[in-house]
């Protein structure tokens, strides 16, 4: 089946870790919302247009993508089971929105797994570009290109003053929206996220913990991305965006020497106990995984830990969650069965030989 | 009632959790129940909550006479009213844009940090009318700022330009179809 390659537990080419301050902006997405003319918009439509719209935008997308030399396979929601789905929300290449299945959709995922075009979310079109790194203007002439390409196929419904029409009014104008996921634990750590949090709100632009809710970051993930879509072209929303990155980034670098140069042990000493639980641990929850994690990628950034590849950490990240955890064990899991299968999967990719990994009787 | 996760705060909150028909019930304080939720990728989450911040923008929709006019408040094309735009905070088509265009300017304004005008790109099927347009606009208001600073030497060299503009537009237009 065309949809196992997207499944597997591999590396997304934008999990790789290559590219510029990649410490701590580990990978950068642009979004374009785009809905079609002559047809009503995904909250108003019919289940008959909404397979209409699927159908005429997956086709120009299989047929015209070679000009982008890109093959997509297209993947349609609704034939998809539910855990699958979840690997690919998972993943990042389709929304939990999508993922419902309100209506008939689609999915088309470029081979490297950097372009996914989302067909029938909130909004007919939705162009997806993901990157790893720190790359706002790359990740966006690729989802442009694309974007360029459809509309010589496909009929846009654009306004002259209000640009691009969207379903939420916080979409219209350039439909874009720009994002970068930083990790940043020293900032946290000192607090001092709580203060950036609410200035840069006042920019048009947010930041918030990008796994689960409230005012915690998993993991100390972070994303920030641009709130205003209307009246700045996509060039200067990219430059804010850019600007403001660029000023967290330095803030996490200050924010790191701080910690080191006043209490060196203290981290050094959380740093080893979390790259330890990992290695060790046969039981891990989410939470506590995540935090581990943040703390052994900081180890590595700092230099305190050598020899591990980053690239498997950010593997993990996505690995561990409930439906690759199922997935792989080939059957539904409880709660506590899925703690034992992450940190069995944990131990797996993290001790590459027997010195650190007195292994344990395997679970019945 | 001491939370049941940090054993510190107060518990305030009630939490009910059906994981594979178990219920299980805990009490939690307000931090812990934010920070409660089930591991979850929100990228697709909307960055604020649109209805919300809508209908508290306009709280009276329902109950007092609606400041646009009956006849207007309804989408031809795809039905939306403007209370459903409002509920849902989502338009139902490309026409609710035209239909409910006296109450948008300040819903964008509000969202978009004063803006309400597109700057950005435009499809190459609407980029050469269109591009033009907005620049006869500028013109204009250069041409009118000229004459109140009256420097009419200056407003009489960009009227010409906008007129070259226009003829421009029109033959453009006519070969466009």
């Amino acid at each position: 089946m065309a949809i196992e390659r997207f499944l597997q537990p591999r590396a997304s080419s934008w999990m790789s870790n290559d590219g510029e301050n990649v410490d701590i902006a580990m990978s950068t997405r642009i979004r374009l919302a785009r809905n079609l003319n002559n047809f009503k918009f995904p909250y108003a439509y019919t289940e008959d247009e909404a397979l209409k719209v699927d159908k005429e935008i997956s086709a120009v997308l299989l047929d015209k993508g070679k000009e982008l030399k890109h093959s997509f396979t297209h993947i349609s929601i609704q034939e998809t089971p539910q855990l699958e789905r979840e690997v690919l929300v998972e993943k990042h290449l389709i929304s939990p929105y999508l993922a419902k299945g309100t209506h008939s959709g689609s999915v088309l995922i470029s081979e490297n797994e950097e372009l996914s075009i989302m067909v029938n979310e909130e909004d007919h079109l939705r162009i997806q570009s993901l990157q790893s790194g720190f790359h706002l203007q790359d990740a966006y002439q690729r989802a442009n290109e694309l974007d360029s390409l459809l509309e010589k196929h496909l009929s846009y419904a654009f306004h002259e003053q209000y640009g691009y029409l969207t379903s939420c009014p916080t979409n219209t104008g350039t439909g874009m929206r720009a994002s970068v996921m930083l990790h940043l634990p020293a900032l946290t750590m000192s607090h001092q996220i709580t203060r950036i949090i609410p200035a840069i709100s006042r920019l048009g632009m947010v930041v918030r913990g990008i796994y689960g809710e409230g005012s915690e970051a998993l993991g100390n993930v972070y994303q920030i991305s641009n709130q205003v879509t209307l009246g700045k072209s996509e060039y200067e929303i990219l430059q804010d965006l850019e600007n403001m990155t660029d000023q967290i980034i330095q803030q996490e670098r200050r924010a790191r020497e701080a910690i080191l140069s006043n209490s060196p042990v203290v981290l050094e000493d959380r740093i080893y106990r979390s790259l330890g639980t990992l290695t060790h641990a046969r039981m891990l929850t989410t939470e506590e995984a995540a935090t581990c994690l943040s703390d052994v990628r900081l180890g590595i950034d700092l230099k305190m830990i050598e020899g591990m590849d980053m690239s498997i950490l950010n593997e993990l990240m996505i690995f561990m969650q409930p439906a690759f955890l199922q997935r792989y064990s080939d059957k539904p899991l409880q709660p506590k069965e899925r703690d034992y299968a992450r940190a069995k999967l944990f131990r797996d990719r993290l001790n590459n030989d027997d010195v650190t990994n007195n292994r344990g009787e395997d679970f019945a | 009632m001491i939370c049941d996760q940090c054993g510190e705060r107060p518990a305030s909150v009630i939490v009910k959790q059906n994981i594979n028909g178990q219920l299980t019930e805990r009490q939690l304080c307000h931090v812990c129940a934010a920070g409660n939720h089930n591991f979850n990728i929100v990228f697709e989450q909307d960055p604020l909550a649109i209805n919300q911040l809508l209908t508290n923008w306009f709280p009276n929709q329902q109950t007092s006479p609606s400041p646009i006019k009956k006849e207007v408040a309804v989408c031809p094309s795809c039905g939306f009213t403007f209370n459903k735009f409002l509920k849902l905070g989502k338009f139902g088509c490309a026409d609710c844009y035209e239909v409910f265009e006296s109450q948008l300017d300040e819903i964008f304004k509000r969202l978009h940090n004063g803006n309400s005008e597109h700057t950005g790109k435009i499809p190459a099927s609407y980029g050469s009318t269109l591009k033009i347009k907005k620049e006869i606009e500028e013109l204009r208001k250069q041409m009118k700022f000229s004459i109140e600073q009256e420097n009419f030497e200056e407003a009489a060299r960009l009227r010409d330009q906008v007129k070259a503009l226009n003829v421009q537009l029109e033959g453009g237009a006519s070969d466009g179809n």
